[in-house]
């Protein structure tokens, strides 16, 4: 999978962070994944500035059921193509957590995140392992990756990736 | 060992002997795509099969126009014609343009979607379907372009919960109130991964509608679907639409005896009284007497939760109990879930004293579940509505909204203030 080292700043929201606070459907007649990254956050109090401020390995840092609502796959599109190598939370909603692993997005569940990162916080991932270090603190906790048949379509970097692979074998 | 109702389904649908935790591939019986996100999955088919791919089956795909319909704006009225030229290239048939309206309904109405079936769309809210006993899951375009070219999709088998409902409804209220004390009880992330099945006297003797309303919000605790086994009038109205095939499969899916659930829950709703959603989560439950008094600046009623015949002829009862009159002050909005709802409310006589009541009725469609739509609120503005969310600025920056039951909904647009409907209803 690449590279599966991350350095970067720590950008931390709370529980329950809906799929219009993500990705507002002011925007969801836009069609091309590129353009999505503008508009990330841009609904969520405090967190307005996020699209201009974030910077290329920054880490998005969530408490439980992160991407509740919509199936929109803006709201990870808006993430994955604005350079966010990974979202940690302590739960993902149902669909969002779908929608990241078809597009071989890398999302951890790594619970007692919330309380363990400042917004600015330097954080360390490593994918393989799941260790997640607060670099300010010194603080570590684990994360889960996606396991079973979520591991191999990320392993071919998304679910239609994956169904190439495996053109008449199903 | 014994099955639930999804692992039923889910058994049929992949050949596969399945328990909770298993990831499956199932056949899929109709993969269906709205005016939103539906473009979306048109545009990534054929980048993916770059250009020259054909779907699996044109039967089994449908198209439907409901967010935003008809198009308000150039881009949305192009991404809509993306779909309309999609479907002709591809032989699909099955597309219900921006005069249908909202997409489950209508497939249901129509009989395109029936008990049994494994069903996807670009709705979160599909597994309303759940209620006529259908697995649908709302999904995004990459699932489902990936179920246009194989027929299948990839599952993970879910736990399910059994929730029986005893007891029985006071005036003024209904299975929208026992819904929003279910969210507000489990709580956002309370159904995480998991299936739910409804039962006892008050599921046994509800209509679809209410049935409809129940497994609508089932999303909102992020479940995957709550299930409703069929019977009596709505099982014939499902053999009407689906044909006789429908009581096979409704047989089928009976959950076993010695079926495994992951938690038993009991409800009784006899001493339930109205309760909202307040400001900006549907769990942040209250009641109605917590909040009455509460000054509103518009009230809508419709959607996919409370929009159909059933809940317009509730708000329609309150609004005759209140001498067809409404606070001049307010703005009340009344949106039919299909056109077949619009027409039963059109016979029926209600469209007419709507109208004398100054109250909007407008066309079938998805309304005000985004601010995309005629009645979004501006800044500051407080709304009610019997939409299923009231995320921060989902319906316009700065404004906030109360989700309440048809009834509560009518009966604060007739006083311009959060109203429980038991205070006109007497």
């Amino acid at each position: 999978m690449g590279s599966s080292i991350i350095k970067g700043r720590a950008w931390v929201f709370g529980d329950d962070v809906d799929t219009d606070l993500i990705y507002h459907n002011k925007y969801l007649a836009v069609t091309d994944p590129a353009e999505m990254p503008q508009y990330a956050f841009e609904y969520y109090p405090g967190k307005e500035n996020f699209a201009r401020e974030v910077q290329n390995g920054d880490v998005v840092v969530a408490g439980t059921n992160f991407g509740c609502g919509s199936s929109r796959e803006h709201a990870v599109y808006c993430l994955k193509e604005g350079g966010i190598p990974v979202v940690l939370a302590e739960s993902f909603s149902r669909i969002y957590y779908r929608n990241a692993v078809n597009n071989g997005y890398p999302v951890l569940v790594a619970p007692g995140i919330s309380s363990k990162f400042k917004d600015g916080d330097e954080i360390e991932v490593n994918l393989d392992t799941g260790e997640i270090t607060n670099l300010k603190s010194g603080e570590k906790i684990h994360g889960d990756a996606v396991t079973d048949l979520e591991k191999e379509i990320m392993a071919h970097g998304g679910l239609l990736q994956y169904i190439k692979a495996h053109a008449g074998k199903e | 060992m014994g099955k639930t109702t999804i692992e039923k389904i889910i058994s049929r649908a992949s050949g596969k002997d399945v328990k909770p935790g298993d990831r499956v591939w199932c056949d899929i019986d109709i993969s269906s795509a709205r005016d939103f996100a539906g473009p979306n999955c048109c545009l990534q088919f054929e980048e993916v099969t770059e250009g020259r791919g054909k779907v699996w089956d044109p039967d089994k795909i449908a198209f439907t126009f409901d967010l935003q319909a008809p198009s308000h704006t150039e881009k949305v009225s192009n991404n809509q014609k993306i779909i309309r030229e999609f479907a002709k290239q591809q032989g699909i048939e099955k597309v219900f343009d921006i005069n249908w309206g909202i997409g489950q309904h209508v497939m249901l109405e129509n009989g395109v979607v029936k008990p049994g079936h494994v069903v996807l769309g670009t709705d979160s809210h599909m597994n309303l379907l759940g209620g006529a006993g259908i697995f649908a899951t709302g999904v995004g375009n990459t699932d489902i372009v990936a179920s246009w070219i194989l027929g299948k999709l990839w599952f993970r088998v879910p736990e399910t919960d059994r929730i029986t409902v005893t007891g029985e409804f006071q005036t003024g209220v209904c299975m929208r109130d026992f819904l929003t004390f279910l969210v507000g009880n489990l709580k956002a992330d309370g159904l995480l991964y998991k299936a739910a099945e409804f039962y006892g006297p008050v599921i046994e003797r509800s209509s679809l509608a209410e049935r409809i309303t129940l497994c609508s919000m089932i999303t909102e605790m992020s479940g995957k679907i709550g299930l409703i086994q069929p019977n009596g009038e709505v099982l014939q109205w499902l053999v009407e639409r689906g044909g006789e095939d429908v009581r096979e499969s409704v047989e089928f899916m009976k959950a076993d005896k010695d079926a495994i659930y992951c938690e038993d829950l009991h409800f009784d709703v006899s001493d339930l009284e109205p309760l909202v959603s307040a400001p900006h989560a549907p769990d942040n439950v209250k009641k109605v007497s917590e909040v009455a008094g509460t000054k509103l600046d518009q009230v809508h009623i419709g959607s996919c939760t409370n929009g159909r015949f059933e809940d317009i002829t509730a708000a329609f009862n309150v609004l005759k109990a209140a001498d067809f009159k409404i606070n001049p002050m307010t703005r009340c909005i009344i949106t039919p879930a299909t056109r077949e709802v619009m027409s039963q409310c059109a016979k029926a006589g209600y469209i007419e004293k709507f109208i004398d009541a100054g109250i909007v009725f407008t066309n079938p469609t998805c309304s005000l579940c985004t601010a995309q739509h005629y009645g979004a609120l501006p800044s500051d503005d407080v709304g009610m509505s019997t939409t299923n969310r009231n995320f921060l600025g989902k319906v316009g920056k700065g404004s906030s909204t109360f989700l309440a039951s048809p009834m509560t909904a009518m009966a604060s647009a007739v006083r311009g203030m959060i109203t429980d409907p038991r205070d006109i209803l007497g």
